[in-house]
């Protein structure tokens, strides 16, 4: 009870971040040219589109909700993209397409999830099925289509901006990361997305409108979803079904390593970013070591489960009295 | 509470399951008559043992409460049937039953004690821990076994055959004998209210770190069921049984927020599940059109569940 | 936002079968709900904050209807709840967090919250009602249930609202933090505001109030004033003694 807001999530980022800098240093020890400029570069990129796939996770959980439609929405958007641009469509025509659907998905999962009262987990998987069903149907399993060259050169690892030996995505990420947090800290629905995830029933006594609140944060959150989609388009240069997978579990282990708490009202964006240069810098690192992918996989279960473990770990029942 | 309101009060959260139960067992009756003719009865429970055991095992952490959840009920399934196929079986030759189950439920029982351990007395979320050993055990199953590799001992087959009941009737039998103890209204209080429970003096770790135990070894069953049905050993089938067992168990009116519901439901739900892919199937249509019914169905039949605990809330 | 408004309460029925309630409330006025629990009281309370729906009847300010939560708040009734934990404060928030959450836009500088704003809003409250909280921005968990009530009590009145609803305000506080909230009730009231306090401690309300209804089986029992005001009269009015 005694630990203040600032003790508990600002010393779990800070957490986060030190052990991320730790496994950069013991990847740059083990492994020859771990932090070499080209391997950087990879691990930022790879880390920002994780970060954007994030966003969603992280506004959702300080809702305290959850949201498994985020793989599906990526590989809807991902095909989606691709295929109409494939068609000879117009770019942007195509991204304001799949920006407006994800939104319509995104909102329907929240809508139903608190209008109705049932687990978004049940939800939004249910959702994310249909979605990906739909976008099977439409290509017949085989995708096809690529990114346009812009996207590409704004995702790509040899890219560079100006001076800035990344591509354009890594200092884009980088503001908004910034716009993220200040939206969190300095809005009304930053602040009210906190309370209502901090206590359900006392949010309508603070004029706060749960429905409205979960519609529109699961509408951001497939939002920021179909744009990793069509970023890991340019990324891939072809379009995947499956692409998304990955991300189910990994949005919602950056999330938790970055201190916010699954039960709602705790966690910021600063945090996210730390565990998903956290996960990143673990997949490099076990890759670097030589790790077959599925060893690389337990072990990767077996980091999470220490590094929460070291810092996330949930009062006890007792406390909560 | 008289033992005819007990039942009523059983049956009434999962009234939409079972609504959809009688509605799915007769669309399946017309739709195919030699599949559920009485002498296929054992191959089709067997077929739908898996999921049902894997719906069982997803139970009791859920009715736990306090966001409870084991998301390596499927992994766990699959490291059970790599182990006793690949190790037990054709490594070292043993194909008694006195030996696998026992391992194969001691295995459950040991992963579900970690789980517990991690999501109750080191207090990690349980849906991160159990993530955590989600990848560990999927990743240990795929070294174990790279490939899928066959076959399994005949006694073993016969459980997703002829005595494909068996299994389901005994942990419905140890269910049974676990709501006669006094455990198991400490489990549903902690589900509903851990506070009030812990201030009520009910150990509210131990009967959650129990839980998970139960879940494991439940799990373990699971595991055995789906080697039994494919007679094999195969190391991608396992997790994909998870998200669908937390489905059928929200769909069978066990509550995700804990301490509403029990396993018939949980079972219920899984039965609706299998029936729902054995309608789908029957029309023969496309895998993806498949999928999306799959999804709108699931969408649709919590939304009605929803709305019908609404309604019958309202009533009460 | 009206400064000084009537609440009228018409005809109004809060359980079906129970005989109507006519009142109004009046700017200045401090009136106490009394009554066993579950007899109506709560209720009533709650219908004139738009939070429960009537039987029949209606509940107005100055010509407008009560029918949302939202429409109360906007026609100028605050309402401060009972069960602190379970719908008052916001656990992993800040206290200032707690305070201003009603009341956001009127911190935002160019569409976006001004810390400076809300703090100096804040330290106005926190004189008035005299809070203790030595760091504003650490988590309202860590302030005492007396402050934790302040708090509330300040998201309230943050709201500058004509009418304050008061849910079993001094539950679970400690004595002195009683009778600084007396004290500021006592003051809202002269400066205008219309007060209805709903109390489980009729001592309480023979203290504060200038009347008191007392509810039985979900109607008015009786309606005190004055020199009746004595908690034999109100104990028997509750209990459906005749005095």
């Amino acid at each position: 009870m005694s630990q203040t807001w600032f003790q508990s999530t600002n010393a779990r980022v800070a957490g986060a971040f030190a052990v991320a800098a730790a496994l950069q240093i013991v990847g740059t020890l083990l492994i020859p040219g771990y932090s070499a400029p080209f391997a950087i570069r990879a691990l930022l990129v790879i880390a920002s589109l994780l970060a954007v796939a994030s966003i969603g996770q992280t506004l959702v959980v300080i809702l305290g909700g959850i949201d498994l439609s985020i793989p599906f929405i990526i590989g809807f958007a991902n095909v989606v993209a691709a295929q109409l641009y494939g068609a000879g469509w117009n770019f942007a025509l195509v991204c304001v397409i799949v920006g407006v659907l994800a939104v319509l998905i995104g909102a329907l999962n929240g809508l139903i999830s608190r209008g109705l009262d049932i687990h978004p987990l049940i939800v939004t998987l249910g959702v994310g099925m249909i979605v990906q069903g739909a976008v099977l149907l439409w290509t017949g399993g085989f995708p096809s289509g690529s990114a346009p060259a812009a996207v590409s050169a704004f995702v790509s690892i040899g890219g560079s901006v100006g001076p800035l030996p990344v591509p354009a995505l890594v200092p884009c990420v980088a503001v908004l990361t910034l716009l993220v947090a200040l939206v969190l800290a300095r809005t009304a629905y930053g602040r009210r997305l906190y309370a209502l995830g901090s206590n359900p029933g006392a949010a309508p006594l603070a004029l706060i409108d749960p429905v409205r609140m979960w519609t529109v944060t699961y509408a951001a959150s497939a939002f920021f979803a179909a744009a990793a989609g069509v970023l890991l388009l340019g990324f891939t240069g072809s379009a995947y079904g499956d692409v998304g997978q990955p991300y189910l579990f990994q949005t919602i282990a950056a999330v938790v390593v970055g201190g916010a708490a699954l039960v709602g009202g705790r966690g910021n964006y600063f945090g996210t970013i730390a565990g998903v240069l956290v996960l990143t810098e673990i997949n490099t690192l076990l890759i670097g070591l030589g790790f077959r992918p599925s060893t690389m996989q337990a072990a990767l279960g077996l980091v999470i489960v220490l590094l929460v473990s070291l810092y996330g770990r949930e009062r006890h029942v007792s406390a909560t009295i | 509470m008289s033992g005819f309101r007990r039942m009523a009060e059983r049956w009434r959260g999962a009234g939409f399951a079972t609504v959809l139960l009688v509605i799915l067992i007769a669309v399946n009756l017309l739709l195919n008559p030699s599949r559920f003719h009485p002498s296929a009865w054992g191959a089709l429970i067997g077929l739908a043992a898996p999921l049902i055991g894997a719906a069982l095992a997803s139970a009791p952490v859920i009715l736990a409460g306090r966001g409870g959840i084991d998301i390596s009920v499927g992994p766990l399934m699959g490291f059970v049937n790599a182990i006793v196929i690949q190790l037990l079986f054709l490594k070292l030759g043993i194909s008694s039953p006195l030996v696998i189950v026992p391992a194969a439920l001691l295995i459950g029982a040991i992963v579900g004690a970690a789980n517990g351990f991690l999501a109750t007395v080191v207090r990690i979320q349980p849906i991160v821990a159990t993530l955590g050993t989600y990848l560990i055990l999927t990743g240990m199953t795929l070294t174990i076994l790279p490939a899928p590799i066959g076959p399994a001992p005949v006694w073993l087959k016969a459980m997703a055959g002829p005595w494909s009941a068996l299994p389901l009737a005994l942990i419905f039998l140890f269910w049974w004998l676990v709501r006669q103890t006094p455990y198991y209204d400490q489990l549903m209080a902690v589900g509903s209210d851990d506070r009030a429970a812990y201030t009520a003096g009910v150990p509210v770790t131990k009967v959650r770190f129990i839980a998970y135990v139960m879940t494991g070894i439940l799990a373990a069953c699971a595991g055995l069921m789906l080697t039994a049905l494919i007679g094999s050993a195969d190391p991608n089938i396992g997790p994909t049984y998870t998200l669908i067992a937390i489905a059928a168990v929200a769909l069978g009116g066990v509550s995700l927020a804990g301490g509403r519901g029990g396993l018939l439901g949980a079972a219920i739900g899984a039965i609706d599940i299998f029936l729902l892919q054995s309608v789908l199937t029957a029309f023969n249509v496309s895998t993806y059109v498949l999928q999306i019914a799959y999804g709108v169905i699931l969408v649709v039949a919590v939304i009605m569940t929803a709305l019908q605990e609404r309604l019958s809330g309202r009533k009460g | 936002m009206a400064d000084r408004a009537t609440l009228s309460v018409r005809s109004l029925v809060i359980a079906p079968g129970a005989s109507p309630v006519t009142q109004a409330i009046a700017p200045g006025e401090i009136v106490g709900l009394a009554g066993l629990d579950g007899h109506g009281q709560e209720r009533f309370l709650k219908v004139l904050a738009g939070l429960e729906r009537p039987a029949a009847g209606d509940v107005t300010i100055e010509a407008r209807a009560i029918t949302s939560f939202r429409k109360a708040v906007a026609s100028g009734i605050a309402y401060l709840p009972r069960d602190r934990r379970s719908t008052g404060i916001f656990p992993t928030q800040s206290v200032l967090d707690n305070f201003a959450v009603s009341t956001l836009s009127r911190d935002m500088r160019f569409g976006l919250l001004s810390f400076a704003a809300r703090r100096r809003r804040y330290e106005a409250y926190r004189e008035k009602l005299s809070i203790v909280a030595p760091r504003p921005d650490a988590s309202i968990t860590t302030l005492s249930g007396g402050n934790q009530q302040k708090v509330l009590l300040a998201r309230a009145l943050a709201l500058e609202p004509a009418i304050l609803l008061l849910n079993d305000p001094t539950r679970g506080v400690d004595v002195a933090t009683r009778h600084v909230l007396y004290d500021v009730f006592r003051g809202l009231a002269a400066d205008g505001m219309a007060l209805v306090i709903l109390s489980s401690e009729i001592e309480e309300i023979l203290l504060l109030c200038h009347r008191v209804l007392v509810f039985r089986e979900q109607q008015v029992a009786a309606e005190i004033t004055g020199n009746e005001m004595k908690s034999d009269t109100v104990i028997a009015a509750m209990f459906g003694r005749a005095a």
